[in-house]
């Protein structure tokens, strides 16, 4: 099981908002390819996804605005 | 929801599966020693975008002289107010930051420190002379502030013989009230003449930031007053508004027009451009030393 973390965007972005999943819970996804797009103040950025498995959770929907260090979503091996 | 940022305003973010905070390593490893020497970089405090990118690569641009600016520029996220005194021990961590990462090049930035009656030209000059004492082969860029004009001030850096002086442009004469209050495009422009004047053998280079409502024309025409004072490098990329108190984005300019602009200045015979929406004064910085700089000395 592999928790998909808002990383630490640098000390003055304190929080992002999911703009969209580019797959839904249930759905296999591939290392390295796109799972979900979070925007910041400056830019929007593509998160990858860090393992190969099922995307079994979703955590923050898109809207939502999350932290670093948030649980986005899990993905099981 | 859809994003607000057109399809070209995105950065990829890899998060590599060994690490348990969910950060790049390489990422994480470059921000924890810049924690533990307890110094600053403009990376962090201007929210750059590219700043994973760069960390993961091990490399940041040092911003010495505190994180407190002085000046109140409309585009810029780092800190205001009144700075805490000088460290005199930064130019020796900043030494030290650059032979753990060991770089190739580096670029050593400041805020704008009109407080201090040298401007904080000493602070320049000190950590160039550590920085080379310890790392005799690297390359040395300074992206210094207007020094108010000071000739003096400029002259205290150039001693210390840095590669590369930079000074940012940052946008069009029409401009200025607007983005940058407290100071002037002559004085910025003269500053940069006064380094070729004064040593003509360091590479000098600008940058400037698209999309505060400039005209394409006035673009141009800053161009051409760079390479009439003949500067070396110019770099251009899109402005992007750091949070709501800050000028907002007036357009988004696309690729196609960053690669016009790209082939209009090497066509003014600059040395090397960079342009691109992610374009940044020190994005890659490095790649102009390894065309140029590695080909001159060996």
């Amino acid at each position: 099981m592999k928790e998909i973390i808002l990383p630490d965007m640098g000390e003055e972005v304190k929080e992002a908002t999911i703009s969209f999943w580019h797959h839904e819970e249930g759905d296999k996804v591939t290392k390295g390819e796109d799972l979900v797009e979070i925007t910041t103040e400056k830019a929007s950025f593509q998160v990858e996804a860090p393992v190969s498995g099922v995307l079994s959770k979703i955590s923050a929907g898109e809207g939502e605005v999350v932290k670093s260090g948030q649980v986005l979503g899990i993905i099981e091996e | 929801m859809v994003s607000r940022f057109p399809p070209w305003i995105v950065k990829r973010l890899s998060l590599a599966p060994s690490d348990k905070k969910g950060g790049g390593e390489e990422v994480n490893k470059t921000r924890n020693l810049l924690s533990r020497l307890d110094l600053h970089t403009v990376c962090e405090g201007a929210r750059c975008p590219n700043l994973w990118e760069c960390f993961a690569e091990s490399t940041a641009t040092f911003m010495i002289l505190g994180k407190i600016c002085t000046r109140n520029c409309k585009f810029c996220s780092v800190a205001k107010g009144s700075p805490l005194p000088v460290d005199q021990k930064e130019p020796k961590r900043i030494a030290q930051a650059v032979k753990k990462l060991d770089l190739k090049h580096v670029v050593i930035t400041s805020v704008t420190r009109d407080d201090l009656p040298d401007r904080g030209a000493s602070q320049f000059f000190s950590t160039v002379m550590e920085v080379r004492s310890i790392n005799p082969d690297v390359i040395i860029e300074v992206l210094i502030p207007d020094f108010a004009g000071s000739r003096e001030a400029i002259n205290q850096v150039l001693e210390a013989r840095p590669e590369i002086v930079g000074h940012n442009l940052e946008t069009v004469p029409s401009l200025y009230r607007k983005v940058r209050p407290g100071a002037s495009y002559e004085r910025s422009l003269k500053l940069l003449k006064l380094v070729k004047i004064l040593q003509s053998d360091i590479y000098t280079k600008s940058s400037l930031m698209l999309g505060l409502g400039e005209e394409k024309q006035e673009i141009l025409q800053v161009m051409e007053d760079l390479r009439r004072i003949d500067c070396d490098i110019l770099t251009m990329g899109q402005y992007l508004q750091p949070s709501s108190s800050h000028l907002e984005v007036r357009r988004f300019i696309p690729p196609s027009e960053f690669e016009e602009y790209k082939k209009v200045a090497e066509k003014m015979e600059f040395l090397f451009v960079a342009s691109g929406p992610f374009v940044r004064s020190s994005y890659r910085a490095n790649e102009f030393s390894s065309r140029f700089i590695r080909k001159v000395t060996h």
